[in-house]
């Protein structure tokens, strides 16, 4: 495999029950890049995002087919550990969800229970709160409920909590969907900041959104991948149609 | 027409009103006409002294600490096996037609009469386990009849933990247990806790699961270990009330032991619900 990529879908087909939410997938994601997906609702890019941390074994009646890679590995062999995958793929979701602890325990919750940590956890916490640009906020107030800040700061904690575990991949569903504009600006400039050490893919329904931040966009349609490019091209001279139609807001 | 859509709202209203003022002077009245009948036998004596001249006499206290052993044994029993059946059924069973009938057979089992439950631990943990009559043969018993009520209210309370929890431990890498562990269980503790007060009212207050399984006569000696028969404060009062040598002599003594029992069972509800209370003050969502 090409050493900039770092996961690779070789026709992967997923079914919930006997309805199929996506047919034969074939696709790259490149390291240390942020790539979107879109696609109007119910296209299959959630359902995708939830594939690659196997978030989707939660659901009884679900099916994979096809092969996803990741570091050589089929992610779905059945020797795999999900456990073992998530803790390299972080995930981000849609609304804030912080657990019922104080803000440190919120950080420190995955790293103490993972058994390969070493090092030390203020320090790690510390760490990830000024990655995630919430340290200078929350430093004094470390030991009060994560549950009273606002919820942008709680989708940073989010965010904070998941980088705690040294992941490889950052998996974002829709990560800014339930917040203002102005903490909308402070997630995007993060994730700028952030794909020099982890690579993003993020699902978003704001157009805006994936053309101002990711560097790859890949557009689905009814669980196909219609057409996947640099986030350039597609905003700017789409080759299929379809994308155009939908970018520029004439359906979807 | 109006007119005619507004009266009939009054009238229900009224008929909702009553209902409920019907249970509590049903409620009212039966505690008031116990403490006024059992008020003056109340003494120090009699909760700390046992029975004397054939029961006619003297207090009741191996009946008292008989049904707190009984309770605290039903709850030590059924509390760990009642939440962990629940969390089998919420978090890891695929839910398919073998949960249904699961489910089914805990309703019944719910439905089954105590003394039902009392043959049942005659047979089983009485003779064929060998426990005689005894503190662990009652207690057995009892947990398993506050069980299916535990096993519903912990259900319900795992299933009030909001799924983005789950999902959040999840996907940072820790495993499932873990997850039940150290994220949902803690979250559902006070829902839980909840549920098993009822339980533990119901086990205080039965008679026939123990009467023939833990339940003695008459002992004035106290237990020595979990295989000693005890006095309870319920079976006592069936005893004073229909078997006892001179059952009007002992009419205030049965309002007496009525009125300690009472008190025990709201003691310890009123305990259960202090550790509910301080455990939602923690709750954080």
């Amino acid at each position: 495999m090409d050493s900039n990529i770092i996961i690779k879908l070789n026709n992967v087909n997923f079914y919930y029950g006997n309805n199929r939410a996506l047919t034969d997938i074939s696709m790259t994601f490149r390291k240390n890049k942020v790539t979107a997906l879109i696609g109007p609702s119910g296209c299959g890019k959630s359902t995708l995002l939830r594939l690659l941390n196997r978030m989707n074994d939660l659901i009884d009646g679900t099916r994979v087919e096809g092969e996803i890679l990741f570091e050589e590995k089929n992610i779905y062999d059945p020797e795999i550990d999900p456990v073992e995958i998530r803790k390299k793929v972080g995930m981000v979701f849609q609304k804030p969800n912080p657990f019922p602890k104080t803000i440190y325990n919120n950080i420190a919750y995955g790293p103490k229970l993972a058994s390969n940590n070493t090092g030390d956890i203020n320090t790690l916490v510390e760490q990830s709160l000024k990655q995630a640009v919430l340290w200078d906020e929350v430093k004094d107030i470390l030991n009060q409920s994560a549950m009273k800040l606002s919820g942008g700061q709680q989708q940073r904690l989010c965010i904070a909590r998941a980088l705690a575990m040294k992941p490889d991949i950052l998996l974002m569903d829709e990560p800014t969907s339930a917040l203002d504009p102005i903490s909308t600006a402070k997630i995007e400039e993060l994730i700028e900041e952030l794909k020099k050490n982890y690579t993003i893919i993020i699902v978003t329904h704001n157009m805006q959104q994936a053309a101002r931040i990711s560097d790859e966009t890949a557009f689905f349609y009814l669980g196909n991948l219609v057409e996947y490019n640099k986030t350039e091209k597609i905003f700017t001279n789409p080759d299929v149609k379809h994308t155009e139609d939908y970018i520029t807001g004439r359906f979807g | 027409m109006m007119r005619w859509r507004y009266l009939k709202q009054s009238a229900f209203f009224a008929l909702v009103r009553a209902s409920a003022l019907i249970i509590t002077l049903t409620l009212g009245g039966i505690i008031l006409y116990i403490l006024m009948h059992g008020y003056s036998v109340i003494s120090w004596e009699f909760i700390t002294k046992p029975p004397t001249d054939s029961m006619t006499q003297g207090g009741i206290m191996p009946a008292i600490l008989g049904t707190i052993y009984l309770t605290l044994g039903a709850i030590a029993i059924g509390l760990p096996l009642g939440v962990a059946s629940a969390i089998y059924l919420t978090e890891y069973a695929i839910q398919g037609r073998m949960i249904r009938l699961i489910r089914v057979g805990i309703n019944c089992l719910a439905g089954v009469p105590s003394v039902v439950f009392g043959l049942f631990g005659l047979a089983f943990f009485v003779i064929i386990f060998k426990f005689g009559s005894s503190i662990l043969a009652g207690s057995l018993t009892l947990g398993f009849l506050i069980l299916p009520t535990i096993i519903g209210a912990s259900e319900e309370a795992l299933k009030s933990v909001p799924q983005t929890f789950r999902e959040a431990s999840l996907a940072l890498g820790v495993s499932k247990w873990q997850t039940t562990y150290r994220i949902v269980l803690p979250n559902a503790l006070p829902g839980i806790l909840t549920g098993s007060i009822l339980g533990i009212g119901r086990a205080a207050g039965e008679t026939a699961p123990i009467m023939f399984t833990a339940a003695a006569f008459f002992t004035s000696k106290l237990p020595s270990s979990i295989f000693d028969e005890v006095m309870a404060l319920p079976y006592h009062i069936y005893v004073l009330a229909t078997a006892g040598t001179n059952i009007e002599a002992t009419r205030p003594i049965q309002y007496g032991t009525v009125l300690v029992l009472v008190a025990v069972v709201l003691g310890i509800n009123l305990v259960a619900i202090l550790i509910r209370g301080y455990m939602r003050r923690n709750k954080r969502w």
